[in-house]
């Protein structure tokens, strides 16, 4: 028998954007989703959002959900939080950047003890990250953050098992600076973090941009060996398979270098020794794949597959994880697991404003290191 | 050597269990004269196959098998280069977005102008040691039931002639179902048990991914299963049926057969599946695994429903199957509300086990099709052992489902007995889905 639905849902929105997590995710709290084989009816009994005036107004899509569902509209921040059950906040756009000032107003004027769950980054640098993570405590009030890609399936199916022996990992994403980025961090850090030991912290960074990612890849300084079988998962390599829908070995013709444009790549060591690398190769595939070296030398790889457009059926998972954070008060993943990620864009952004190649975080304390469960 | 259950007319046979399982994996025994699937290949050379398509162009199945062959495809971790070298084609139409003659060219591998120059490569005998047919796709007629004549019946039998001709056989594959007319599917299947040659057939949907990956153990209790797909009749309907079949044929004590099915459209269709709550209840269950479920614009999600499947889709047909041992198929075509493959099965204790059989389909979503990748593995491990990955006498049940589907919208969505598709069967111990 379906738990009794719960009370009262307020999302806070910067405004309802097709495609977007704000609309995808909010269609799922109001409408219920497809998961495991049957339809999730919504598990609250309403739903109110509090959105800046000008997003009521965009498009009629708010107006439009309030006279199909009955969402509720409340314009004062206070108001829509005072008596939530739980809140959902939902920045603007891909969840990239964060809505420091929405999540740090859901904690503080929501009642105690409430779930607070953040689409996307949790903030825009470690320091906020922190701050709104003592905030919660502060509150008692439990808080999660996380995106799409988290609860994102793979191809072939396989979990890495906790406390697995392993020695290095690569992920290949596409992407802008920034989404491209934040992409590889939500690909990476799910599978990782449960190596022996769990996640111990970030050491150096390494940033490698342009023509030099592939000399340095010749000195070992990332796995190139790793690539062959990242990009075997693929089911979208460019250049020839788009004109003539012929398949391709990108890796073993040598044309990996030739049809990425503007690569970038992050090399990021850990504390234990653990080396990860993020790839973000426009105009090589068109999905998102890693692969993972174990200590005894076997390679794990998979596809992290993205259900289609428009459904983006990926969503309707990440809508479960958040059902149930809402219903237990207990996140899927560590808290930690959003600080680390807040704290590799943020670091990621910094050198490469600063035109560096390196980060030395060797200093930094504490250092983010977690067990995942 | 015919078949004793059979006329002169190829009137279907009702394959036993026990007959089944004496041609997949008994002592083989060919017809007089023959010699079983001797390669043609010299030592330490790869072993060859030739390519019988009708149009090579892209996005063509030929083109999918072809390029897989030449280029290889990504699998289990690697770029895996088939050990099979593709050694000759024959192509029945050249098309002006043609890429065969490209693909020739470029590889060095002969264009032939008969099916039976390109499997001797022009010689007096038979030259390969697989044959691969890829009738899908070209422009060939269509009948008055409105299913498009594909040739692969010709294609088989030129190929069988070879055979014939040059005393020897070798594994064959032949995409999709077998043919329009039963008795040709069954002549086709008869003729590789005279002849004691691997037939391999069928569609990708069996051996792609799952999601979730999910293995039906074999002996199931299973009652009843659900399909849900979206295309054309005597198009996708196929697939749908393959997507069922290899889930049903692992139920307890194999496949027994068809006894009769019956298509429905509109109000008859809708009304039995609301007053069949168990259907009803594994239909929806087969929609929950959807990537693709349609929403009303300017929403993300939508409920699904019965009166807004049949806005979506004004011209959804269902296709409900009895089989010989109690057993119940369903399939469903919802275009214009899916564009996906997912399946729903009811154990008898209850238990519903739901998956989608996941199509990669370019160019919409991806820029291969991989789902191809898995089949063409399947027709190399075909090839290379001489035994079948899995029974063609899956396809031959689905191809006889498929006609027989046609058969009742023909007759304005008539129930038809189908005593000729008796066809009992036991699969394959190992699935052979893509999960790796």
């Amino acid at each position: 028998m379906a738990p009794p639905p719960q009370r009262k849902l307020t999302v806070l929105l910067d405004a309802l954007e097709p495609g977007q997590p704000s609309q995808q995710l909010l269609d799922r709290f109001l409408i219920g989703y497809p998961a495991d084989g049957k339809w999730n009816a919504p598990a609250f009994k309403s739903i109110t959002v509090h959105a800046p005036r000008e997003a009521w107004k965009a498009d009629g899509g708010l107006g439009r959900r309030a006279k199909d569902f009955g969402l509720n509209r409340e314009d004062a921040p206070a108001k829509a939080l005072q008596d939530a059950s739980a809140v959902l906040v939902i920045p603007r756009g891909n969840g990239v950047t964060a809505n420091e000032a929405a999540t740090e107003a859901a904690i503080e004027a929501s009642p105690e003890n409430t779930p607070i769950f953040v689409h996307g980054s949790l903030a825009n640098s470690l320091q906020d990250a922190r701050r709104l993570t003592g905030l919660a405590v502060n509150r008692k009030s439990p808080l999660a953050a996380g995106m799409q890609l988290n609860t994102a399936g793979r191809l072939p199916a396989f979990e890495i098992p906790l406390d697995s022996q392993l020695k290095e990992a690569l992920v290949v994403v596409q992407g802008s600076f920034g989404s491209g980025e934040y992409a590889g961090i939500h690909c990476l850090l799910p599978l990782i973090e449960r190596r022996a030991g769990g996640e111990s912290g970030i050491k150096r960074i390494y940033r490698y941009q342009g023509p030099i990612l592939w000399g340095v890849a010749r000195s070992g300084r990332w796995p190139r060996r790793l690539l062959a079988p990242a990009l075997s998962r693929s089911h979208s390599p460019q250049g020839d398979p788009v004109a003539d829908g012929r398949t391709q070995d990108l890796v073993g013709l040598g044309l990996v270098e030739k049809l990425a444009s503007a690569p970038r790549g992050w090399v990021v060591e850990h504390r234990d020794g653990f080396r990860s690398t993020i790839l973000i190769l426009d105009g090589v595939v068109a999905d998102f794949n890693f692969a993972i070296e174990r200590k005894d030398g076997s390679v794990l790889s998979a596809q992290i597959h993205q259900p289609p457009k428009p459904n983006e059926e990926n969503y309707s998972r990440l809508a479960a994880a958040i059902d149930r954070f809402f219903a237990s008060g207990k996140a899927h993943w560590p808290l930690e697991r959003s600080l680390l990620a807040a704290h590799l864009q943020s670091a990621f952004l910094n050198l490469s404003l600063l035109g560096g190649n390196v980060s030395d975080l060797s200093a930094m304390k504490p250092p983010i290191a977690y067990r995942t469960n | 050597m015919r078949d004793e259950n059979t006329n002169e007319n190829a009137v279907p046979p009702r394959w036993t269990r026990r007959q089944f399982l004496g041609t997949l994996g008994g002592a083989a025994v060919a017809a007089p004269g023959f010699s079983i699937a001797q390669p043609a290949a010299r030592p330490n050379s790869p072993k060859t196959v030739a390519i019988i398509a009708t149009k090579v162009a892209k996005y063509s199945h030929a083109q999918h098998f072809i390029d897989r062959f030449l280029e290889g495809y990504g699998w289990q971790g690697k770029h895996h280069r088939p050990s099979l070298r593709l050694a000759s084609l024959y192509v029945d139409q050249f098309p002006e977005n043609d890429l065969a003659r490209e693909r020739s060219k470029r590889h060095n591998v002969p264009i032939y102008p008969s099916i039976a120059e390109a499997l001797t490569r022009g010689g007096s005998k038979l030259a390969v040691d697989g044959v691969i047919i890829i009738a899908e796709h070209g422009d060939y007629p269509k009948n008055e039931k409105g299913q498009k004549l594909y040739p692969r019946y010709r294609f088989f039998k030129e190929t069988v002639k070879v055979f014939e001709d040059s005393g020897r056989a070798v594994p064959v594959f032949n995409d999709k179902h077998l043919s329009t007319d039963w008795r040709e599917c069954v002549e086709m299947v008869e003729d590789s048990r005279r002849l004691n040659f691997a037939f391999l057939a069928g569609s990708s949907l069996p051996v792609t991914w799952r999601i979730p990956s999910i293995e039906l153990p074999l002996e199931t209790e299973l009652e009843h299963s659900v399909g849900v797909c979206y295309g054309g009749v005597d198009s996708y309907d196929f697939h749908g049926y393959e997507t069922a079949q290899c889930m049903s044929e692992r139920r307890a004590g194999g496949e027994a057969g068809v006894k009769a099915l019956q298509a429905l459209k509109g109000d008859e269709l809708w009304t039995r599946v609301e007053r069949d709550k168990p259907l009803a209840e594994l239909f929806f269950g087969a929609l929950a695994r959807s990537h693709s479920l349609k929403s009303p614009p300017g929403y993300s999600v939508w409920k699904p429903s019965i009166p807004w499947i049949r806005k979506c889709s004004p011209d959804a047909t269902g296709f409900f199957i009895e089989h010989l041992d109690g057993f119940r198929t369903t399939q469903f075509l919802l275009n214009g509300y899916v564009r996906d493959f997912t399946y729903a099965g009811r154990k008898q204790n209850g238990e519903i086990l739901s998956c989608q059989m996941q199509l990669p389909m370019p160019p919409s979503n991806t820029t291969l099709a991989d789902f191809f990748n898995p089949l063409v593995n399947n027709i190399e491990q075909t090839i290379l052992t001489g035994r079948a990955t899995y029974p063609v006498e899956r396809t031959l049940l689905t191809s006889g489902i498929t006609i027989a589907g046609v058969d009742s919208l023909h007759a304005g969505q008539k129930e038809l007995e189908t005593p000729h598709l008796s066809v009992a069967y036991r699969p394959a111990e190992t699935s052979t889905y893509w999960r790796a």
